[in-house]
Parts: C-alpha cells; sequence; structure tokens
C-alpha cells in the first residue's frame, strides 16, 4: 500500500509536468491549427533556463524562478514574430515543418551552449520528504502536483474569467469574425504563443529536478505530450489535463509493476488503441476535422 | 460630412473583375439598401470597405478620415460594423461572451464592464434570457439576432449587414425591420444593407443602390430604381425592360 501511494504521488507529479506540456501544445493547436512538434524542446529550454539563472548565475531562487518565466515569455514572443509571424500565411502544414525545423535547431543549439554533459537542477524543496501511511514521498513531488493545480486554475480563471481570455478563445475559433469584432488579432495569437512558452517553462522548471537537465530530454516529453493530447482528446483543455496525468502515471506504475523497459508500452499503446477506436480521445474533436 | 465614403473602388481577382469603379456614399444615419443579382460584387463589396480584403485601386474614408490602408480591427475601433451573410458566431463561447467579444474594442474596458455592457445590449434586443446559453441552443431566427446584437456591441456607427434575413421566416422578418428601424432611431447609426428580400428593400431603404457585374447600373430612391429599366434588365433578362415599354 504504501508502495502504491509512492508511485501514485510520483506518477501525477510527472503526469502534472506532461499536462502542462501538453497544455501549451493545445493552446497553440486551438489558436493557429499549428502542431507545434518544437514543444518538447519548450520544455527542454524552460529547464535550461532554470540551470542558467539558478546554477550558472546562481541567483536566488524567487528570482531565478522569475528570471526563467521571463526568459521562457521572451521565448514565446520570439518565436511567434521570428518564426510564426512570417510563416502565417503559408499553409499550416508548412508551419508545422518550421516548427520540427525549429525544433531541432533548438536542440543543437542547446548542445552547443549547455554541452551533453547532463547537469543537476536542485529543487526549491530538495531532500525534503513527507510520510504518509507508512509512504515515503518526496515534497517536490506534492508541490508539483499542487502547483500545476494552481496553474491550471488561474488558466481557467484567465480564459472564462477576463476579457484578454474570452478574446483568446473568439481568436482560436474564427479569426475573420474575431478581426471583425475589432480585436486584434496578432496580439492575441502573440500573447497565445507566449502563455504556451511559459507553460512548457514551467514544466521544464519542474521536470529539472525530477531528472538530470539534459538537452536531449525534449524528444520524449513531446511524445508524450503528444500521446496524452491523442488519449485526452485534441484541442481539448481537460482532455490534456486528463491524457498528461494518465501518461505520467502509467510510465511510473508500468515500470514497476510491469517492467521499466516496457514502461511506455501502456501510454503509447494507449495511444494507438484511441487512434484505432476513438480518434477525437476521450473529449476532443477528431483530428481530421482540422486537416 | 458623409459617413462613409467609397470612391472609385475597383477589385480585380486575377482576370476576373468583381468591382468596377464603384462609389458609393453614406450619410449619417441613412438608410441604404445594397441590392444586385447574385455575383453582382455585393459582398465583395462589403469585404473590401472592411479591409477583409484589399481593393486593386479606390479611397475609402470613414467620416472624413481615410481607412484605404488601416487593418480590420482598426477600422472596426474607427466606427464601422460588419455582419455575415452566412453566420459566424463563435460557437463555443456562450451567447453573452459572443456579445462581450464584440464590446471588446473599446478600450480598457474590464470583464465585469463587458459582461454588463452585454447584458444591456441583449436586453435591449430582448435576449437576455439566452444569455448564459451556449450558441447551439439558439434558434436560428435567435442566432441571428444574437449576430446583430455582437456587431451594435462594437458601437458602430456605420453598419454593414449582409443579408440578415436570410433563412428567416415571415414573422422573424418583420421583427427584424422593427428592430433595425429602432436600433437606427436610437443610436443614429447608418446602415448598408445587402438585401435580396425587396419587399424589404422597398420599406426600409431611403436610397436604393444597384450593382450588376461589379458595376454601378443605378442609384436612387427605391420607387425610382423599381422603374429604372437597366435595373429591370439586370434582374429580369433583356426582354422584360423592352416589354414595358
Amino acid at each position: 500500500m504504501a508502495d502504491l501511494i509512492q508511485l501514485v504521488t510520483n506518477g501525477l507529479a510527472l503526469g502534472s509536468v506532461y499536462a502542462l506540456a501538453a497544455i501549451g501544445f493545445v493552446i497553440v493547436y486551438s489558436a493557429t491549427g499549428v502542431v507545434n512538434f518544437a514543444a518538447g524542446q519548450f520544455v527542454m529550454l524552460g529547464t535550461f533556463a532554470g540551470v542558467t539563472t539558478l546554477v550558472t548565475l546562481g541567483l536566488p531562487m524567487p528570482v531565478g524562478y522569475a528570471g526563467a518565466v521571463a526568459l521562457m515569455a521572451l521565448f514565446g514572443l520570439l518565436f511567434y514574430a521570428a518564426v510564426y509571424l512570417p510563416l502565417s500565411r503559408s499553409p499550416v502544414v508548412t508551419i508545422i515543418i518550421g516548427t520540427v525545423a525549429i525544433g531541432i535547431t533548438l536542440q543543437n543549439a542547446a548542445l552547443l551552449t549547455f554541452g551533453s554533459w547532463p547537469v543537476r537542477l536542485t529543487s526549491p524543496v530538495e531532500d525534503m520528504i513527507v510520510e504518509v501511511a507508512g509512504a515515503v514521498i518526496p515534497l517536490h513531488a506534492i508541490a508539483v502536483v499542487v502547483a500545476t493545480a494552481v496553474l491550471i486554475g488561474l488558466l481557467w480563471l484567465l480564459l472564462n474569467k477576463t476579457a484578454l481570455g474570452i478574446a483568446m478563445r473568439a481568436v482560436a475559433q474564427d479569426v475573420r469574425a474575431a478581426k471583425l469584432m475589432g480585436l486584434r488579432v496578432n496580439v492575441l495569437l502573440a500573447f497565445t504563443w507566449v502563455l504556451a512558452a511559459v507553460l512548457a517553462g514551467i514544466a521544464g522548471l519542474m521536470l529539472g529536478p525530477m531528472w538530470f537537465a539534459d538537452v536531449n530530454m525534449g524528444d520524449p516529453i513531446a511524445l508524450k505530450a503528444f500521446a496524452a493530447t491523442i488519449i485526452g482528446g485534441f484541442g481539448s483543455l481537460p482532455g490534456a489535463i486528463a491524457g498528461g496525468l494518465f501518461v505520467g502515471l502509467a510510465e511510473v506504475l508500468g515500470a514497476s509493476y510491469i517492467s521499466s523497459a516496457y514502461k511506455d508500452l501502456i501510454a503509447f499503446g494507449a495511444m494507438i488503441l484511441f487512434l484505432l477506436v476513438r480518434p477525437q480521445g476521450v473529449f476532443g474533436e477528431r483530428i481530421q476535422d482540422r486537416g | 460630412m458623409s459617413a462613409l465614403q467609397a470612391t472609385g473602388i475597383t477589385k480585380r481577382f486575377g482576370g476576373l473583375l468583381a468591382l468596377s469603379e464603384v462609389d458609393l456614399t453614406v450619410d449619417p444615419g441613412e438608410f441604404v439598401a445594397l441590392i444586385g443579382p447574385n455575383g453582382a460584387g455585393k459582398s465583395t463589396l462589403l469585404n473590401v470597405l472592411t479591409g477583409l480584403s484589399a481593393p486593386t485601386t479606390g479611397r475609402i474614408a470613414l467620416d472624413g478620415r481615410d481607412i484605404t490602408r488601416l487593418s480590420t480591427h482598426d477600422r472596426i475601433r474607427a466606427g464601422l460594423g460588419r455582419t455575415f451573410q452566412h453566420g459566424r458566431l463563435f460557437e463555443r463561447l456562450s451567447v453573452i461572451e459572443n456579445v462581450m467579444v464584440g464590446a471588446a474594442n473599446r478600450k480598457g474596458r474590464s470583464e465585469a464592464e463587458l459582461r454588463s455592457t452585454a447584458f444591456a445590449q441583449l436586453r435591449r434586443m430582448g435576449l437576455e434570457r439566452f444569455a448564459d446559453q451556449p450558441i447551439s441552443a439558439l434558434t436560428y431566427g435567435n442566432r441571428r439576432m444574437v449576430e446583430l446584437t455582437r456587431v451594435l456591441a462594437c458601437e458602430p456607427r456605420v453598419l454593414l449587414l449582409d443579408e440578415p434575413a436570410a433563412g428567416l421566416n415571415t414573422g422573424e422578418v418583420e421583427d427584424l425591420m422593427a428592430r433595425l428601424r429602432a436600433i437606427r432611431a436610437q443610436d443614429k447609426i447608418a446602415i448598408v444593407l445587402i438585401e435580396h428580400n425587396m419587399g424589404m428593400v422597398m420599406r426600409l431603404a431611403e436610397r436604393v443602390v444597384v450593382l450588376n457585374f461589379g458595376v454601378k447600373i443605378a442609384e436612387g430612391t427605391p420607387a425610382e430604381v423599381q422603374a429604372d429599366p437597366a435595373v429591370l434588365s439586370a434582374y429580369l433578362g433583356e426582354g422584360a425592360a423592352h416589354a414595358r415599354h
């Protein structure tokens, strides 16, 4: 029982990271129709933004984290202005290929900058543990789950209870009609990319202490976030959350109860099963409806 | 000064001349109908006026200010409003949220202000009981009314309506006409109406502009336009105009 509590907590923590990465992926997809293949690298950059501010520069915790998030916001804006905007009149497929190219570029730029040696990003609650019914749980895992829940709550408030969020949802649904309502579509799309980069960056900051900071961490995360959105439903925020948590739990529980060699089997098996039987996922629309 | 003045608007799509040297002037508070057979260029003209499509040549001024090079959202902020021929409500927003998006173009409004402005607009149109419903719960007639409410929330001084009565039943058309009259009286906004329902055009419009194959072929009061041989032949074929003589 103690084992199970421990594993479920770790699975939820990992799942929270996947869920945040998947949310970043989904808000970009809903607003622009672009499947962002660089999404995994966004998370990797978040981790290394933290490495830069906290390890390399040695800034105090609050400043370091805020600085890393600010760097990611800047990166999102840059990505919008230098990648999305110049390609925005091209067919969506061109933009998607563009994100693949940028993803590869980012990964190699990180390799050149930070080297191939993994770095340790410590948690603010490093080595602290909580005991629940005999189970030993790292406080970091609990903090990650709580922080993710708070972020999701804030995101919900933003999208439903602010003028900015309602305008963002309008742009996501019909750009032309949004323009005719006087909305500054380009500003709102830029903000969408910034938000996606910030969420991915926070996911990276939380993941750093759970894995090593490694410039190759982006791809596995992108695959998991992708699996999460397929299972949860493409374009659906509740789907991204549910899918992310499912993939995280499946990975941790699978590694422990089946075999660590097959830990990804459940998540990717579920993804393939969903694609075959229920391509719209638990909550979402069918992928081919957008095309 | 004219509320809206378009001068020499020409629009080419490759080899097709969709609009040729079209002039359109709308005075403040005036009700102008834009009619013409299918493919005459009416919707293209609205697209050019709202900046969704750039004119090949021509100038557009709103309240005397040149808006030819402004983006769509800046034209809306400057006082232009437009609805689509085929409804384009935001399907995944509630009724009141749709209207809030319309009101959002005015600077510095908080969510609470937007919500109360939108609710007041809905109440004025008798739609307040649908405020929190999803768009999918509305009847077709009410969807069109919500679209009208949404564009009014933009606070336009010149409102361009692209076939607002399409698909409405007789009772709904009467209701729409009453609303348009009331809106015009209260808000003092000029309306440009594209409409195939001639009864509606004749009863509402002070002036009618007729387009055919991208060219303005007639302009005048509803009675003048109805009697114009060029208009009759455009609608009914060459023989019709001669048959009257």
